[in-house]
């Protein structure tokens, strides 16, 4: 009992790293029909940003978390407005230039920073221990700042102007833009906002895990991992992906072993595909 | 004497002919000697792959500078060419197939088993000398008569370095742990052989490559209660992760790394060391005052500092064996005959030291080249000096 108490936790604890990562992403893809294979580049900029803050800029690691959240908002909006609108309709062509955008951004930071990970450590390093389990304090810092964060995407889609508004460009743009809806100015907002939400993750969980320019692949594979499996474009669906394949990837790894946790995970995610071909929330991918 | 068209294309032709033999420089110098550079150069384990680079270039340096590769009298001009492998088996077969679309005879790397194992039948194919790493159990053979390892695998060095550990830490039961490919599964399951034949209890776990959360394996280590953990060849990015994940688990016991360098990088991704607490790993060259001229030099030579990754060193004393042998023999085409002189080469280098030729009990050939290395060690959170350990024997 005691062993499956503490993998649930390392499941929950994985789930929440999962379930910010993977928000950003479905939030693109939403709303602007564009799958961002830059997502990885913006999450380890992101860590970069908060470890320059900290170690050149002597600022404090809260206030170098925001930073690099402003930072990758800021580039993603500025990527959004004047690359990435101009073919925003033509699929293979977002694909490539985020794929691109992505490769300029790890070699850019492997020749600034070099291959290997510096010192970047999280400022809380202790440990909460019960009877058979423990939980990082640092864990416990990511899981609520991800309940905060779905907590927040949710009340912004669902319950705010820009988020009807951002939900109407994604249903009809033509309705929408004929009602006065404005996508030059809403599409690069909501993508600044899913790259700030990556860079956010960057910043909190390269220090509680390791900050290379590589990093960024296997958050790229998980993302979109989750993303199908809860359904393309789906807030509620990522999040549960998420949590779920947390919770499958620690129990089949505590119990099966590494390699044999991994095939379960990938075995899952196909059955599910087969069973749900749209994911667990995806009744359509999206309308526009 | 009226010059014809005919005269100027046979003309063309013998020059052509004398550029594919000697390089573009023989025009100018002396005959030019290309060496090809395998090695992973992005990626988490890219620094082993700058060292490799960065030896290859300050061997070739040294040997222009002091005019050491002759062949027929003229001093050679030593270039490197370096491509990355990407640390896979396609990317090196791919880098040895441009390599010797160029005319390259010698490679120095690659570095990992996987990609070893994709460059060597293209090496075999285009007869290119090969001075790599890489430590699967089938890296070398009497099948690969041009394949060389740069320094001896877990064969040569597991066996010392466990020895050290289990007196210092009085170890009776270990977990390896490294990831599901050839690059980790040849090197933990010969280190299990190394612990179980000094009477510790040896249990191996793999990982996905590619993992970033080490919390689950970490778990499951501890469910098994093992007195130590040996990392194996785990990159030192993920070995870092796991060393801090396993400390706050709770795991108070000593941690190895008996699969290469990169102390510096593990410490500093778990938190320091303090969190290492106590820690040994494998140091394949023990750098002592005569070992760090060669950083020095390479600042001279080159206005930077040498590759971080202390592998750079191994690296130089392997180069300038294959340079040696090269000399050696008066060929830069013949790779079988500079095979033959590196063979009988006694094994020195005026920094590293001596030692000897191994690899005949578990490859079934003499192609390792065996220097001293060292024995590197934290205890209790304090970086102790390196343990000289002399150069691997008998195997």
């Amino acid at each position: 009992m005691e062993g499956i108490v503490a993998t649930g936790l390392i499941g929950i604890s994985l789930g929440a790293q999962y379930a910010l990562l993977a928000l950003g992403f479905t939030l693109i893809f939403g709303i602007l029909g564009v799958v961002n294979f830059a997502h990885g580049g913006f999450y380890v900029l992101g860590g970069y940003l908060a470890y320059s803050a900290v170690t050149y800029l002597g600022l404090p690691y809260a206030l170098a978390v925001i930073a690099a959240a402003l930072g990758t908002t800021a580039l993603g909006y500025l990527f959004e407005r004047f690359v990435l609108d101009h073919v925003i309709d033509d699929h293979l062509a977002t694909l490539m230039l985020t794929l691109g955008l992505y490769l300029m951004m790890s070699s850019g930071l492997l020749v600034i920073f070099g291959p290997q990970s510096p010192a970047f450590s999280f400022p809380l390093t202790g440990v909460l221990r019960g009877h058979g389990f423990y939980v990082p304090i640092e864990n416990l810092v990511v899981l609520a700042v991800c309940l905060v964060g779905i907590l927040s995407i949710y009340a912004l889609i669902y319950y705010t102007d820009f988020g009807r508004a951002l939900r109407a460009l994604a249903d009809d743009r033509s309705v929408a833009t004929a009602q006065g809806l404005r996508p030059k100015l809403l599409f690069p907002t909501a993508f600044a906002l899913a790259t700030g939400l990556a860079g956010l993750t960057g910043a909190l969980v390269t220090p509680i895990l390791s900050l290379a320019p590589h990093v960024g692949d296997p958050v790229l594979a998980t993302s979109f991992l989750i993303v199908i499996l809860g359904g393309l474009g789906s807030i509620g669906g990522a999040t549960v992906a998420a949590f779920l394949v947390g919770m499958v990837e620690a129990f089949s790894a505590v119990y099966l072993g590494g390699s044999k946790g991994a095939l379960a995970l990938f075995v899952l995610v196909l059955i599910m595909l087969v069973v749900r071909p749209s994911g667990l929330f995806g009744h359509r991918v999206r309308g526009a | 004497m009226k010059i014809t068209r005919r005269d100027l294309l046979l003309a063309g032709a013998a020059i052509s002919a004398s550029s594919v033999v000697c390089g573009p420089s023989a025009l100018a110098a002396g005959p030019e000697l290309k060496l090809g550079v395998v090695g992973v150069l992005s990626g988490p384990a890219a620094q082993w792959g700058l060292a490799l680079k960065g030896a290859a270039e300050f061997a070739a340096a040294e040997a222009n500078r002091d005019g050491l590769v002759k062949i027929d009298g003229a001093p050679c001009q030593v270039s490197v060419v370096a491509i990355d492998s990407k640390y896979t088996a396609e990317g090196a077969a791919a880098a040895a197939n441009t390599l010797a679309g160029q005319g390259v005879k010698f490679i120095i790397g690659p570095i990992g088993s996987p990609e070893l194992t994709g460059l060597k039948p293209i090496a075999k194919r285009n007869s290119m000398l090969v001075m790599g790493n890489g430590y699967a159990k089938d890296a070398l053979g009497p099948q690969w008569p041009l394949v060389f390892h740069v320094g001896p695998g877990p064969s040569g060095w597991a066996d010392p370095i466990i020895k050290i550990a289990k007196q210092k830490f009085g170890i009776k039961s270990v977990v390896l742990v490294a990831p599901n490919d050839q690059g980790g599964t040849d090197i933990a399951s010969v280190d299990a052989d190394a612990y179980k034949k000094n009477g510790i209890a040896a249990t191996e776990e793999y990982y996905q490559r590619g993992t970033t959360n080490f919390a689950p394996i970490v778990t499951r280590i501890m469910n098994a209660k093992p007195e130590a953990v040996d990392l194996a060849s785990s990159p030192p990015g993920d070995a870092g992760i796991m060393v801090k994940q396993l400390r706050q688990a709770g795991f108070e016991g000593p941690i190895g790394r008996l699969g290469g360098p990169g102390y510096g990088e593990i410490s500093r991704v778990a938190g320091g060391d303090p969190v290492l607490k106590d820690f040994y790993w494998y140091e394949p060259v023990l750098v002592d005052e005569k070992v760090q001229l060669i950083a020095d030099e390479y600042k001279k030579l080159f206005g930077t500092e040498r590759p971080e990754n202390n592998l750079f060193f191994q690296w130089v004393s392997g180069t300038r064996m294959v340079l040696k042998a090269i000399a050696k023999a008066g060929t830069i085409t013949d790779t079988e005959k500079v095979a033959q002189a590196l063979r009988a080469l006694p094994v020195d280098d005026p920094n590293v030291g001596s030692g000897h030729w191994i690899g005949k009990e578990f490859f079934g050939i003499n192609h390792e080249l065996s220097f001293p290395f060292g024995v590197g060690l934290v205890t209790d959170g304090k970086l102790q000096p390196i343990v000289p350990v002399e150069a691997a024997t008998g195997k």
